[in-house]
């Protein structure tokens, strides 16, 4: 856990600024189930450059969920390397790999996941208590993030006072406190009325556009995906 | 795995932000806090209870070894410990008390005494029963080292002529003469008119429990008390022997032994018929009495402890299960396994140190009750906020280490697979 604890927020290795934000090479992953062995993802090469707004696409059991685990770094390659902003993550440990996700990767899940017991702003402020960030700091990004969100008037709310639209918007806010180099959105809008769906993938877009981030959408989903730029389809657990 | 001073800052940083959401998670589940908090209350109250007692039969025993005297003994007629049918107890003459303080080496002085039980104190419109009426020989104030608030101490003139005069005590001073002086004032023992010469101080103490303070009684002179009430005029009930050297106790009490032994004409192998019994006898014998409620107490307050910590450590385990999600989350989120296990051992923490102050609370209140029905004597010192932290940290980090761990080991994605759709 050493160094990895101080690291500050957007912590791309010194060097490694220019380039891909992501690059898989030869990526499989494969369980043993009993004596067979199922393969999930085979031969996954790929690279997402700075900027870019990105969907992944395929239907459920395609191996797009396990390849977003495995791009999130809360899943392991059975082979393959995996550079994430120049980094060969293959070898951290997983307080390593915690750090990393806390620096490098803003999640967006599709039931949102906000603490239920904690306010919209403390729920925006998690992933920045792990980095160390200063208190006051964090809290002026974090009412600043929901401002951009259009929260700012919700920052004390719980989440059981906001309806599903709101909460994917305090999520969005969460994925952003650390400024990091890429988001990952799993089924965004999956739980999403198509109207609110298409209010969270503006702002996606609106974040990728304006802020030059790049974004990462796993879906199933044409309308979502129509929001991306480029286009990727697994299928059978290879991308096609 | 080097941890700098920054990583070190890092987590005493990140675990006072765990407390101030150990906080708020608590009061999400506000009724499963009740719980715990009141099952670690309870230990830590039967614990302040121990611990008070325990301070407070020592402060008692050091009352009484004062009061007593280290440098004395008591010489009972009969053998208390293992008394024979029929025998005797009025054994101890004026013979012995003279024997004693003129032949055995050492000592200081030899006070007979008699008593009367239970007699009635009259001045002008008030009365009040004194327990217990001492007869005792000249200089009784400077044998018990009991000061005198005025007046005189009883005299060798006094018991020679049988004066009609008592020191009072304390407490039926009070009783009959309020805030005046009771000093040359005549009251009527029984029938006898009897004049105050001195008042004994106040020593606020009970003897060895019950509910008589040894400032009920009044003094008067053996002489006159055995005279006057027309008690036995040959035997003692006791003998208090004062030695000049108190290191010396060991053989001054084998000398004094002999001596009775010679004086009774008592043989090689036959029982005594008396009794000597030091401060140290006193203390024994009360903290046998003590000692059982000591470990009585013990027990309780540590079984109450393990009840309260497996209460504890069973509702964590359910709250590990129920919020798979939310530590999946944190994890995904970027939180180190050890932050987890911090921010559920805060909360632990939490709800434990809150029943502790519950705990005392109820401990300091069951205390009172105790001492106010003379069970107990309990003394409230620093050292009882101090240990019921202590035990309740303990109790936390014991018994809570096992869920946090649990907690920290769930895999995140298993965990948000787990609470999702």
């Amino acid at each position: 856990m050493a160094d990895s604890l101080s690291l500050p927020p957007s912590a791309t290795p010194p060097g490694a600024a220019v380039g891909p934000v992501v690059r898989l090479e030869d990526i499989a992953k494969s369980y043993l189930l009993g004596d067979v062995r199922s393969h999930v993802l085979r031969d996954v090469t790929l690279t997402i450059e700075t900027g870019e707004f990105t969907a992944i696409q395929g239907p459920s059991g395609s191996g797009k969920s396990t390849l977003l685990h495995i791009l999130g770094l809360l899943d392991r390659p059975t082979s393959g390397n995996y550079f994430l902003c120049g980094e060969n993550v293959a070898s951290l440990d997983d307080d390593a790999l915690s750090a990393r996700r806390n620096a490098t990767i803003g999640f967006v899940f599709q039931s949102f996941y906000l603490i239920p017991y904690a306010t919209a702003l403390d729920n925006v402020l998690l992933p920045g208590m792990y980095a160390d960030t200063p208190k006051h700091v964090l809290r002026q990004r974090g009412l600043a993030l929901l401002d951009q969100v259009g929260l700012a008037d919700r920052a004390g709310h719980r989440p059981s006072q906001l309806s599903g639209g709101q909460q994917q918007r305090v999520a969005l806010a969460r994925a952003l406190i650390n400024n990091p180099d890429l988001i990952l959105a799993d089924e965004p809008t999956g739980q999403l009325d198509s109207k609110t769906g298409e209010e969270i993938m503006a702002l996606l877009a609106d974040i990728n556009a304006r802020a030059g981030k790049t974004v990462l959408v796993v879906t199933h989903d044409d309308a979502t995906a129509a929001h991306a730029r480029r286009r990727i389809l697994v299928h059978d657990g290879r991308v096609v | 795995m080097t941890a700098g001073w920054s990583d070190a800052a890092h987590a005493a940083r990140l675990t006072w932000r765990s407390l101030g959401m150990a906080v708020t998670a608590i009061l999400a589940q506000k009724l499963r806090g009740v719980f715990v908090a009141s099952a670690v209350a309870l230990g830590i109250a039967a614990l302040t209870v121990i611990v008070a007692s325990v301070d407070g039969a020592r402060e008692k025993a050091l009352e009484i070894v004062e009061w007593f005297g280290p440098n004395a003994v008591m010489v009972l007629g009969g053998d208390i410990e293992n008394r024979p049918v029929g025998q005797r107890v009025l054994t101890l003459t004026w013979d012995d008390a003279r024997a004693i303080s003129r032949s055995l080496p050492g000592v200081m002085a030899v006070v007979p005494m008699r008593s009367k039980p239970s007699v009635v104190l009259r001045h002008e419109a008030k009365n009040v029963v004194a327990p217990v009426v001492v007869g005792a020989t000249e200089n009784y104030a400077d044998t018990w080292d009991w000061p005198l608030d005025e007046g005189r101490d009883l005299t060798l003139e006094d018991i020679e002529r049988s004066a009609k005069v008592c020191l009072i005590g304390d407490a039926p001073a009070k009783a009959l003469f309020g805030d005046a002086s009771p000093l040359g004032k005549t009251i009527l023992v029984q029938d006898l008119p009897v004049q105050v010469v001195g008042r004994l101080a106040y020593r606020g103490f009970t003897g060895g429990g019950g509910d008589t303070s040894v400032d009920d009684r009044i003094i008067m002179p053996i002489t006159t008390l055995t005279q006057r009430f027309n008690m036995d005029r040959k035997y003692f009930r006791g003998l208090r022997v004062k030695f000049h050297d108190p290191s010396l106790m060991d053989s001054h009490l084998e000398n004094l032994k002999s001596l009775l032994r010679h004086q009774h004409g008592i043989g090689p192998g036959e029982p005594d018929d008396f009794s000597l019994l030091s401060a140290a006898d006193i203390l024994k014998f009360l903290s046998a009495v003590t000692g059982g409620m000591t470990v009585f107490l013990g027990v309780t307050a540590g079984v109450a402890i393990l009840v309260g910590g497996f209460v504890l450590a069973n509702l964590m385990y359910l709250s590990v299960s129920e919020r798979r999600e939310e530590i999946g989350l944190r994890k995904a989120l970027g939180a180190p396994g050890w932050a987890v296990t911090v921010q559920f051992l805060c909360e632990a923490c939490v709800l434990t140190v809150v029943g502790a102050v519950l705990g005392i609370g109820i401990g300091i209140g069951l205390g009172e009750i105790l001492s106010s029905l003379g069970l107990l004597k309990l003394v409230l010192t620093p050292k009882i906020p101090i240990l019921s932290l202590a035990a309740a940290l303990g109790i936390a980090l014991v018994f809570g280490i096992r869920p946090a761990r649990k907690a920290a080991s769930l895999d995140p994605i298993e965990a948000l697979r787990g609470g999702g759709e």
